[in-house]
């Protein structure tokens, strides 16, 4: 409004660093990075799920994991396209839970940092951050119910 | 109509000032300086950090005279650690891969678990981090006392400890301590924090340049 106000009456030689100062406010300013598309694969249910898991995510995975998924070097595997993941989610819910001290393969890498459980969390957020961890990043496995990671975590 | 000129020139004056940062400042000399007559002057004492001597993944003794002719980047950490070790990591990546080729420049990353990380660890664990070699960024065993020496006020100033009870067994700080030829700290960073990272980053060509003049 501010701007509106002033154009008019302002030579043009004002209006170039008006105009250079407004290009410059916007390239500090920076974008949101907060960049989730909406899910339509996901119900309401899920969506919720995928909310909270990404809270969760931050708090219990995010450390090594790294907020994009994407591990670190060959040290720690990603979880962003990840074929260990995503070709079974049971087997990722009781990793979550008891950790991994074997070494795995993602994605033809072998890893050997072993893991440490979350012996914390129960059934419900172990379903909140496998439904964001499998949905986030491009990754696109769709709906993970609560039935079934308490059926995988019963087969412990 | 002149009100509103006047308003417009102190938005861009005040976008301006707060876009910009200081080209020609320098960096502060951080810890507690001693100081002392010499011939009825008074001589400002800087805190330094002291003589060392421990071993890189290559088996390469690293001591002071490594980092004689270079400012350095130096941070805590160890291999197995399940908190903030792999994001410093990521982060000390960013630094790295900015300044690996440039000559005096170098980082030096401890371990607080010797006892575990040891030359052979660190080279697997350096080399799946993506650092080929200990030519920029040397990954530091030793005498696990001298680490902790040099970890504390006596040296980089940071906390360091063994806890039982904490995640891992140790607890340390993710700190990035930037530190001048002199082996002055010149600066601290949240290692975990990508701004801050961002902002050391960005002192680094500043400190090089003091050098330069």
């Amino acid at each position: 409004m501010i701007f509106r106000n002033c154009l008019p009456s302002m030579s043009s030689k004002l209006i170039v660093p008006i105009l250079f100062a407004l290009a410059t406010a916007t390239a500090c300013g920076g974008g949101s990075s907060e960049g989730e598309q909406v899910l339509n694969r996901l119900n309401d249910t899920e969506i919720k799920y995928f909310t909270n898991g990404k809270r969760l995510y931050s708090t219990h995975c995010a450390n090594c994991h790294m907020e994009n998924g994407e591990g670190l070097g060959q040290l720690i595997p990603p979880l962003k396209g990840a074929d260990y993941l995503l070709n079974d989610v049971g087997r990722a819910a009781r990793i979550i839970v008891n950790g991994a001290k074997e070494p795995l393969i993602v994605n033809g890498i072998e890893y050997r940092q072993p893991m440490p459980g979350n012996t914390s969390l129960n059934a419900s957020e172990v379903t909140e951050i496998l439904t964001y961890i499998t949905n986030a990043w491009g990754n696109s496995y769709g709906g993970v119910s609560l039935n079934q990671i308490k059926t995988a975590l019963s087969t412990n | 109509m002149k009100m509103w000129k006047r308003v417009c020139l102190w938005l861009v004056a005040w976008v301006a000032i707060a876009c910009s940062s200081p080209k020609n400042s320098r960096l502060p000399i951080l810890g507690i300086p001693e100081y002392k007559e010499v011939n009825g002057k008074i001589d400002t004492l800087y805190h330094t950090v002291p003589n060392f001597q421990f071993v890189d993944q290559d088996s390469a003794l690293v001591t002071e005279a490594t980092v004689a002719d270079k400012i350095y980047v130096a941070d805590f950490f160890f291999g197995t650690c399940p908190t903030i070790c792999p994001v410093m990591k990521q982060q000390m990546l960013r630094v790295y891969e900015q300044f690996k080729d440039t000559p005096n420049f170098a980082i030096l990353s401890h371990t607080i678990d010797p006892e575990h990380d040891t030359v052979a660890y660190l080279k697997d664990y350096s080399m799946r981090l993506g650092v080929p070699d200990n030519k920029t960024w040397h990954f530091l065993t030793g005498d696990k006392d001298k680490i902790y020496q040099i970890g504390s006020g006596e040296g980089y100033m940071v906390p360091l400890g063994e806890n039982e009870d904490a995640p891992g067994g140790f607890i340390h700080s993710g700190a990035f301590l930037l530190v001048d030829k002199e082996r002055r700290i010149r600066g601290k960073y949240d290692g975990t924090n990508p701004k801050e990272v961002t902002a050391l980053i960005n002192d680094i060509p500043k400190l090089l340049a003091e050098y330069e003049q």
